[in-house]
C-alpha cells in the first residue's frame, strides 16, 4: 500500500483511526480477503482505499443498506460501514434508524469531526449549538444528533464512542464491535484540522472523558442517561447486549442452510416442481 | 465574481424568499453566499440534512406562493428528480440550479454536460417538462436567473438553470441589476389561508378514470405554448455558413473561438447557440438546415443535445458530432480541425 496517495490533510483524525482499524483488524486475525469494507461520500469514506481488502465505495448516506445487503448475500464475509457523520447521520439518517432495527451483523464506524470536511466546512448533523463556518454564519441553531442515545433508543445491540487521539482504546473497541454479533456502532470523534476549529485534539482531550470500570453497559437506562448527559463526552462502551438475534439469522434464507447463497448449487428437484407448478398454471 | 455567486446574488435580486440546499463540490459557494445574503435580506435559508429534503423544502415553499429556488450538482439533482416530477404533476413553480459534474455515479467534480438528457427529458417519472438554461457565460448565468423565475411563475413549472463546474467557479465581471420582469398571473392556487375563499389543495395524485390523462393534455398544451413562445437562441455568423456548429453552455464559447479560427482561414463556420435547451430551437435549426450545410454539435458529453440537433434537421443535412465526456473538455484547436475536415467538399465544389 506505499505507493497509495492519501488524500487527507496532515494532522486528520482520519489517519489515527485507519491506523486504529488495520490493528484491530490485524490482532482479530481477519483476512484481508474475507473483509469488505463499505463507505459513503466524504472524507471518512476514502479509507476503504487506504486498506488492502474489498471495497465497495457507494452512495453518499447509502452504505448501510449496501452492507446489509452484502452480509446478507454472504454472511461469512466481515462486513465494516465506514463513513462520515454527515454521510452515516445526515444524508442517510433514515438508513441508520432501519438498519439499526433490522440488525445485520455488521459494524458501523462513524468518524465524528462535526463538520462536512470534503466540501470544506459547513455544519454537520453532529456540529455543536453555535458552531460558526461560512454558512451557519450566526452559528449552528440545530439540536447536535445524538447517535449514541439514539441507538440506544433502537436497542442497538453494541453502543460505543471512542476519540481517535487514544489510539489503544479506539482499536480495542473497534475489535469488540467487530466481534460482536449483529449491528454495531462505533462513533469515534476525531478533530478536522482544517475546517473545525473549535472542536480541536485540545478541545477533544479537555472535553471527553471514560466511562469507569463501573458502568453497567448491559443496563440500557444507565447506558440512555449517560448518552444524554450534559457537559463533557463519556467514552467507552455504553450498551451492549450480545442476545439479539442478527438479521441474517433469523431471515427465511439461513433458518435451515447455514451456506452462503454462493456456495448453494441450485436444488434441481425444488426448481423441478417450481416449474411444475407453473405448467399447470398456463 | 464566480458565476455560482453571481447567479445567487441575481436570484436574490429577482426575489428568491426562500432556498435551501445541501452541500456539494463544485457549487458550494451558492449555498455559503446564499446562507450570507438570505440573512441580510431577512428571507429563508435552510442547510438540509439531504438533498431530498431541500427539493422537498421547495415544493412546501412554492406550495405557499412563494419563490423558492434550490442548488446543486449532478448526483444532488438524480436525487431531487422524485420531487421535480412531483412538482409538475401538482403544476408549482420552482428554479433548480444544476452546476454539472463529470458522471454517472459520483463520477469527478470536473465540468461537464452529461446531465443534458436528464435535465430536458423530464429526468423523474411521468410525461412532464422543465424549462432549461444552458447560459455560457457568468453574465449570462445571472440574466437567466430573472427569467427562470418568471417562467416558473408564469407556467407554474420548475425551471432549470444548467451551469457546469466552470462556469460556477469562472470569474467575470458582471453586471448585476433589477431587470423589469414579466406581469404574471396571480398564484390563486397558493396556499395562503382558505378564508373567505375555497380551499386549495396541493397535490399530483389523480385517481378518478380520465382525470390524469385530462391533466396530461393540459400539461402538454402548457408545454406547447412554451414550445412556440420562449425559446432563446444565438446565432452566431451563420447567415453563409457551411459548417454550423452546434453547442451550448462553456462548450458553446469554446465552439465560438474555433468559428472565429475558421473564418480566419478562410472557412464559412458558425454557430447555433441555444440558451433555452428546453424549449429547444428546433424551427431555427430546421430553417439553418434549408441551405446546404453540414452541422458540428459539440457537447461536454458523449452526445445528448445532437439527437435534439437531428430531430431538428430531420434528415435534411449531415449532422456530426464531435465530445469529450467524464470531465473532459474540448479544445478549440480539435473543435477547428473538425471545421477543416468538414468544410472540405464545399471548397472543392466551388473551385
Amino acid at each position: 500500500m506505499g505507493n497509495i496517495d492519501i488524500a487527507w490533510c496532515p494532522g486528520c483524525g482520519n489517519f489515527a483511526i485507519l491506523k486504529a482499524l488495520k490493528a484491530a483488524l490485524a490482532e482479530l486475525e481477519i483476512e484481508p480477503g474475507r473483509l469488505v469494507l463499505v463507505s459513503g461520500i466524504g472524507q471518512a469514506a476514502k479509507i476503504p482505499h487506504y486498506l488492502r481488502a474489498n471495497v465497495f465505495n457507494g452512495l453518499h448516506g447509502r452504505g448501510l443498506p449496501a452492507a446489509t445487503a452484502i452480509k446478507a448475500a454472504n454472511p461469512s464475509l466481515t462486513v465494516i460501514a465506514e463513513s462520515g457523520d454527515g454521510d452515516m447521520y445526515g444524508e442517510g439518517g433514515n438508513h441508520l434508524v432501519h438498519t439499526i432495527r433490522r440488525n445485520p451483523d455488521i459494524t458501523n464506524i462513524v468518524h465524528d469531526n462535526m463538520v462536512y470536511g470534503l466540501t470544506k466546512g459547513q455544519a454537520s448533523p453532529t456540529s455543536r449549538l453555535g458552531f460558526k463556518t461560512p454558512v451557519q454564519v450566526a452559528g449552528v441553531l440545530l439540536e447536535p444528533f445524538n447517535p449514541l442515545a439514539v441507538a440506544i433508543a433502537l436497542n442497538a445491540g453494541f453502543v460505543a464512542r471512542a476519540f481517535s487521539g487514544d489510539a489503544e482504546q479506539t482499536k480495542e473497541i473497534i475489535k469488540r464491535a467487530v466481534l460482536h454479533k449483529g449491528y454495531a456502532l462505533v462513533d469515534i470523534l476525531q478533530p478536522c484540522v482544517s475546517f473545525n476549529k473549535l472542536n480541536t485534539y485540545q478541545w477533544f482531550k479537555e472535553n471527553c472523558y471514560y466511562l469507569e470500570e463501573a458502568h453497567d453497559a448491559s443496563d440500557r437506562n444507565e447506558a440512555f442517561k449517560r448518552s444524554t448527559e450534559e457537559g463533557k463526552l463519556p467514552l467507552g462502551v455504553f450498551y451492549l447486549d450480545p442476545g439479539r438475534k442478527s438479521f441474517e439469522e433469523s431471515t427465511v434464507a439461513y433458518r435451515e442452510d447455514k451456506r452462503p447463497l454462493y456456495e448453494r448449487d441450485v436444488d434441481m428437484e425444488r426448481l423441478g416442481s417450481l416449474i411444475e407448478k407453473f405448467k399447470g398454471a398456463f | 465574481m464566480c458565476g455560482n455567486e453571481a447567479l445567487a446574488e441575481a436570484a436574490i435580486i429577482a426575489g428568491c424568499d426562500a432556498y435551501f440546499g445541501y452541500p456539494i463540490t463544485p457549487q458550494n459557494e451558492i449555498t455559503a453566499y446564499m446562507s450570507r445574503r438570505m440573512a441580510e435580506e431577512g428571507r429563508v435559508f435552510v442547510q438540509s440534512e439531504s438533498e431530498l429534503a431541500a427539493i422537498n423544502m421547495v415544493f412546501g415553499a412554492s406550495a405557499t406562493g412563494k419563490r423558492a429556488m434550490t442548488s446543486s450538482s449532478s448526483p444532488g439533482i438524480s436525487l431531487m428528480q422524485e420531487g421535480i416530477s412531483y412538482l409538475a404533476g401538482a403544476e408549482l413553480p420552482a428554479v433548480v440550479v444544476n452546476v454539472m459534474r463529470g458522471g454517472p455515479g459520483l463520477g469527478n467534480i470536473a465540468p461537464s454536460q452529461a446531465d443534458y438528457f436528464q435535465a430536458t427529458r423530464g429526468g423523474g417519472h411521468g410525461d412532464y417538462r422543465t424549462i432549461v438554461f444552458g447560459p455560457s457565460t457568468v453574465q449570462e448565468v445571472a440574466d437567466c436567473m430573472q427569467l427562470a423565475f418568471d417562467l416558473a411563475d408564469q407556467y407554474r413549472m420548475t425551471a432549470v438553470v444548467l451551469a457546469d463546474g466552470f462556469l460556477g467557479q469562472m470569474m467575470e465581471p458582471v453586471v448585476l441589476e433589477k431587470k423589469p420582469g414579466r406581469k404574471l398571473p396571480p398564484k390563486d392556487w397558493a396556499l395562503t389561508g382558505a378564508k373567505a375563499r375555497p380551499q386549495n389543495i396541493v397535490r399530483s395524485l389523480w385517481l378518478p378514470e380520465g382525470s390524469l390523462e385530462e391533466l396530461n393534455h393540459k400539461l402538454q398544451a402548457k408545454y406547447d405554448r412554451v414550445q412556440a413562445d420562449e425559446v432563446v437562441c444565438e446565432q452566431y455568423d451563420t447567415e453563409d455558413a457551411d459548417v454550423v456548429v452546434v453547442a451550448y453552455g462553456v462548450a458553446a464559447r469554446i465552439a465560438r473561438s474555433a468559428v472565429n479560427k475558421a473564418r480566419h482561414e478562410g472557412i464559412r463556420a458558425g454557430l447555433i447557440r441555444p440558451i433555452t435547451l428546453w424549449p429547444f430551437p428546433t424551427e431555427q435549426i430546421s430553417m439553418a438546415a434549408d441551405e446546404l450545410r453540414i452541422f458540428l454539435t459539440v457537447e461536454m458529453s458523449n452526445g445528448q443535445m445532437v439527437e435534439d440537433v437531428k430531430l431538428a434537421v430531420n434528415g435534411k443535412a449531415p449532422v456530426l458530432f464531435h465530445g469529450r465526456p467524464g470531465g473532459g473538455v474540448p479544445t478549440v484547436e480539435e473543435i477547428l480541425e473538425r471545421i477543416r475536415q468538414l468544410s472540405i467538399p464545399r471548397r472543392v465544389r466551388t473551385a
